[in-house]
């Protein structure tokens, strides 16, 4: 039976501190890149947004909003577009994967990808001299001209898979497959799970009233749920967030 | 064979129609793919064999307890450890990549005098130099540990003095400690019992006391939920964090805090809304209706508030004597859920005499930023350089995970611990501890080992508190001192038993004044490397999400 991997992210538990960005960097072999990098020229598999509902004074109240690949199921906009094949969707985890050695750099998908959540790789990967030898063994580095994103922690999906398979199991155990960014969270504001299995809490909260996704009127089914009691945070699920992160600046 | 045009031409097309049926050119594409993704410029995860270690982080005061997995030798990535009796598991965001953090490009590899490179026996020499020619000062930034002891020890040997540099969170308890005549260590907040905490600008949800204790308490009774039962007000002028997560943030003018307290206390008093009698204070409710930007009515109304649901804790940024007070108010000193006293052994060090010191040597736990205040020589320990000092000496310091070391109790628990930090690296260039440097030069001075056991003897002998591993481990249930160093030595966290609320008699004699200096909470105030890990580029560089803090950036 296939599995449909994702994330349900309660917002009114994020706290914005960033260890789920810094992790995921940390796990994925992301380097640090030159100060002349941005938030938008960045590599940011995890990017936090931070958001507002718009008021002034002490009625002001701010969120903060996670946002990586979704991994779409439904005509997943980034598949369709790339010339080479190079993002594909597995049909046994529902994960999208981005196979950088197809990669062109053309950059359709981080066109084509409603969420933003695709960064282009500009720079070759550098470390300080020594630092290499920190890098997490279960992942390659990649060259610049290529496009990268969350693949939810694919290379510890591997390293439960074949627990699994030395054990003589079929199905993986889900406390062995944690993505970075889930683990990494001091409020526990991230449940990660088998959507498709009703018994997998994360699937039961993505079920929840309060669950909703993000621009969700595009019907490409993302499997990242949000939770959100506030209402101003949910009326934000139809807008893009790095949108309206920009408008939160200016203001 | 004559080869003619149209056999050219028929070869030509048979070529390239059979190209498409054959897999070499494909084979040919995915080689050539291959290939440009690793360019052997292009560093390389390490191969070798892959173990995971238990260690503490030793970079701030709070000795979270580590998952290291470790890949030929190197330390690849970095969990927490959920055993943990007060962590449980979380790390703050720095602590995820502090492992790349001994590779930093700022790094200090030699002794440096004056800027200039020198050797250890260089600085040694000078050292001995200086304390023969009159006394010299020890100021240490974490007390408690095994090291401390050796420095304070050198300190009195000497005719010297010991100083400790303290955290905001500490010093946010002077004036209780003051009052109460403890010591500052053995005071700490019972949060996980009080039910309103007011915050006058604490961070409390970014990087305020321990990782984890406070996020987790928050996120399981107050986060999202319209009537929590943890009530948080954060009082602040600007919305942060903890603002937006808190149940009401009042923002009020920079600098009014020890007024709004005081107001808040008057009406406390006149109101009868405590049964607590304490001088009454100066300040009048309209004047601090003026000073703050709230409105007479809104103060009221929040006396009322953080008066409803006790017990009540009040915690100030920084020591601020007006904010301290209103617990005394409340009845939270010394009482379940509020300010309360445990079992630590640090001693306070004695008065410093006025005298001037002809040198002040600096340990690696106090902040980069200290500055001695005189005209002295300066040694200063530290593993990474973080630009702008002006001490005469900079000694290379172990780096992350390098330096065996006991960790006590952190700041704000409310119950005693002690655990012991093994180091899984060893420097490739020579280091020393400020404690290792004394020893050579006073071998009179307790070693780590010594004060190690010393201290888990005592905890033996007390009989008390459970060791936190994998499984939990009653002291009692242990066969020897022996036993116990040993599984504290393989990651074990000891946490001693709640210490009794009662038993913290302050007395006010009149209401205090408040200090008016605003000292804005940044969210890497608690860490101790003047550097921060490359990756924090991505919250502050590579994203929005938080403000340039004033670190070096490799």
């Amino acid at each position: 039976m296939s599995a449909r991997y994702g994330m349900v992210i309660d917002l009114d538990r994020c706290t914005g501190c960033g260890a789920c960005m810094v992790a995921c960097a940390a796990e994925n072999n992301v380097p640090a890149l030159p100060a002349r990098a941005t938030d938008r020229t960045g590599l940011t598999p995890m990017l936090v947004h931070k958001v507002s509902n718009g008021v002034e004074g002490a009625g002001r109240r701010e969120a903060f909003i996670p946002v990586a690949c979704m991994h779409c199921a439904n005509e997943t906009p980034c598949v369709s577009v790339c010339p080479q094949q190079a993002v594909e969707v597995d049909k046994s985890t529902g994960i999208v994967m981005q196979i950088p050695q197809r990669c062109l750099g053309c950059r359709y998908c981080m066109t084509a990808c409603p969420y933003h959540a695709r960064y282009f790789n500009w720079w070759d990967p550098a470390w300080p001299p020594g630092m290499e030898k920190t890098l997490n063994p279960g992942v390659a580095t990649r060259m610049r001209g290529v496009v990268e994103k969350c693949n939810l922690c694919h290379a510890r999906l591997h390293s439960a898979m074949e627990k699994a398979a030395a054990s003589g199991k079929k199905d993986i155990d889900m406390a062995d497959y944690v993505p970075a960014c889930v683990e990494a969270c001091p409020t526990g504001a991230i449940q990660f799970g088998d959507l498709a299995n009703p018994d997998d809490p994360a699937s039961q909260a993505a079920h929840s009233p309060e669950a909703f996704r993000l621009l969700a009127r595009l019907g490409t089914d993302p499997k990242t749920y949000y939770k959100s009691r506030q209402a101003w945070v949910r009326a934000l699920a139809e807008r893009s967030p790095a949108g309206h992160a920009a408008e939160a600046q200016n203001v | 064979m004559k080869v003619s045009r149209r056999d050219l031409l028929l070869g030509t097309a048979g070529l390239t129609a059979g190209i498409f049926f054959t897999p070499v050119p494909w084979k040919l594409l995915d080689d050539v793919s291959i290939w440009t993704q690793n360019w052997p410029w292009i560093p390389q995860p390490p191969r070798g064999p892959v173990s995971t270690k238990l260690a503490s982080c030793t970079l701030c005061a709070s000795g979270c307890a580590l998952r290291v997995r470790m890949a030929a030798g190197f330390p690849v990535g970095i969990s927490g450890s959920a055993s943990h009796p007060l962590t449980k598991g979380a790390l703050c965001p720095l602590g995820f990549a502090a492992h790349q953090l001994n590779w930093h490009p700022v790094r200090l590899r030699e002794v440096r005098h004056k800027g200039r490179s020198a050797s250890w026996d260089e600085a040694r020499a000078a050292f001995e130099k200086a304390c023969s020619e009159g006394p010299v000062g020890i100021v240490d930034g974490r007390s408690g540990r095994a090291a401390s002891a050796a420095l304070r020890s050198f300190a009195a040997n000497r005719n010297g003095t010991y100083e400790i540099a303290l955290g905001a969170e500490e010093r946010a308890l002077a004036p209780l400690a003051q009052w109460s005549s403890l010591p500052i260590h053995s005071l700490g907040y019972d949060l996980e019992n009080t039910r309103t905490i007011v915050s006058f600008g604490a961070p409390l949800l970014d990087g305020w006391g321990i990782p984890g204790r406070f996020t987790r308490l928050w996120s399981e009774r107050a986060a999202g939920q319209s009537d929590p039962q943890l009530r948080i007000i954060q009082i602040e002028p600007a919305l942060s964090r903890t603002g937006s997560g808190a149940w009401r943030w009042v923002p009020i003018c920079q600098g009014t805090e020890a007024l709004l307290a005081a107001s808040l206390a008057r009406i406390l008093i006149e109101e009868r809304l405590v049964s607590i009698t304490a001088p009454l204070p100066p300040a009048s409710v309209a004047e601090a209706a003026i000073q703050t930007g709230l409105t007479p009515t809104a103060i009221r109304e929040l006396a009322h508030t953080i008066a409803e649901r006790r017990p009540t804790l009040v915690l100030s940024s920084d020591e601020n004597p007006a904010v301290a007070a209103l617990n005394l108010l409340l009845g939270s000193v010394g009482a379940p859920g509020g300010i309360v006293k445990r079992a630590d052994r640090r001693t306070v060090p004695d008065a410093a005499p006025a005298q001037p010191l002809r040198a002040v040597l600096l340990d690696s736990t106090v902040p980069w930023e200290y500055r001695p205040q005189g005209s002295m020589e300066v040694f200063r320990f530290a593993a990474w350089d973080g630009g702008g000092n002006s001490a005469d000496w900079l000694l290379p310091a172990p780096g992350f995970l390098e330096e065996p070391t006991d960790l006590p109790t952190p700041p704000t628990s409310a119950v005693a611990t002690y655990a012991i930090a093994p180091n899984i690296l060893t420097a490739p260039f020579p280091v020393k501890t400020a404690a290792e440097f004394l020893l050579q030069i006073d071998s009179t001075l307790p070693t780590l080992d010594q004060t190690v056991h010393a201290r888990c003897e005592e905890i033996f002998r007390m009989r008390r508190g459970t060791i936190h591993a994998d499984k939990r481990t009653p002291v009692t249930s242990l066969a020897s001192a022996g036993k116990l160093e040993e599984s504290l030595r393989a990651g074990g966290v000891w946490l001693d038993e709640p210490a009794s609320s009662h038993g913290l008699p302050c007395a006010l004699k009149e209401w205090p004044a408040g200090d008016p200096r605003h000292r804005s909470g940044n969210w890497a105030n608690t860490w101790a490397p003047p550097v921060m890990p490359p990756l924090a580029a991505k919250l502050y560089q590579e994203s929005s999400l938080r403000e340039t803090p004033q670190r070096s950036q490799s």
